[in-house]
């Protein structure tokens, strides 16, 4: 059975690099472009995993966050964060929040990958055979 | 704020940090050449993202060729650029753009001027030359990345 995971961004170059990044395993990706579309999609979908980015219109990584440790069906889903900011505070805050983990942009999908091995189980896509 | 913030101090480490974004996400050797300035006429597709606090201010620049950015376009997303539309490219140069600016915003504020920073823009065009206000210092960098020329244009406001 395939792995869910969110991807909250509202990049859509970030949904895809994440995307691509999770192309060889066994991954259901479901995307929202911001932190309230976000809440509405973890809601609907139950994902095991959600990568979420920190800055984001509407509603923003850190809000959302706060509203998924709010709510009981939502609170155990182990979250990744992704920031394009490195600076100590920025990373001190993120800490605080309890997260699972977090990710500085510029990433390489390898990062992500074995970021999101350690809260989940990724199993590899089976290779078509040709015919 | 701990210190001054010299335009010298952002221009080394935005040598650096292009240089680590390329290399990261789209594995491209980005090195820096001699300022020769802007190209004179070429179509252009330039991200811009602004960054504002207390005691500095000012944006980047990050100019591509037009062929370049749909080059780098196609290499992050792992698509073929005959696949790409302009809104697909101006994406992409967006977040480029803001991963540098995300990376001098952290820079800045662990050097004492906390600032925050706008969402991307994108100007498409030719020969268009973005000119600062007065008391705004401007400074070209330039890089050679797989026998193409890209520039980052910085213009800062200090104190």
């Amino acid at each position: 059975m395939a792995t869910k995971i969110l991807s909250v961004d509202d990049s859509r170059t970030i949904r895809l690099i994440v995307g691509k990044a999770f192309r060889p395993y066994n991954v259901t990706l479901v995307e929202a472009a911001n932190g309230e579309e976000g809440l509405v999609v973890a809601a609907r979908e139950k994902p095991e995993l959600i990568i979420l980015d920190v800055t984001m219109p509407v509603m923003d990584g850190v809000t959302m966050l706060a509203k998924l440790k709010e709510d009981p069906e939502l609170k155990a889903i182990p979250v990744i964060m992704l920031t394009a900011e490195s600076g100590r505070e920025n990373v001190l805050q993120i800490a605080r929040l309890g997260v699972r983990d977090y990710l500085v942009k510029p990433f390489k999908e390898d990062q992500l990958i074995e970021k999101a091995m350690r809260c989940v189980t990724l199993e590899k896509r089976p290779v078509p055979t040709p015919v | 704020m701990n210190q001054t913030i010299e335009i010298a101090s952002i221009c080394e480490f935005m040598n650096r940090h292009l240089a680590d974004v390329f290399e990261t996400m789209l594995s491209i050797k980005a090195v820096a050449a001699p300022n020769t300035g802007m190209p004179p006429s070429e179509e252009r597709v330039t991200g811009s993202v602004a960054f504002a606090g207390e005691h500095i201010c000012g944006a980047v620049y990050l100019h591509f060729g037009k062929p370049f950015a749909g080059h780098v376009a196609a290499t992050m997303l792992g698509l073929a650029v005959e696949e790409l539309g302009e809104a697909e490219v101006n994406d992409v140069v967006g977040e480029v753009t803001n991963m540098l600016t995300g990376g001098l915003k952290s820079w800045l504020c662990d050097s004492g001027a906390e600032c925050a920073v706008s969402t991307p823009s994108i100007i498409r065009g030719s020969s268009f030359v973005i000119e600062p206000v007065p008391d705004v210092l401007r400074e070209w960098l330039v890089f050679d990345c797989d026998h193409t020329r890209i520039v980052v244009e910085i213009h800062v406001k200090v104190g």
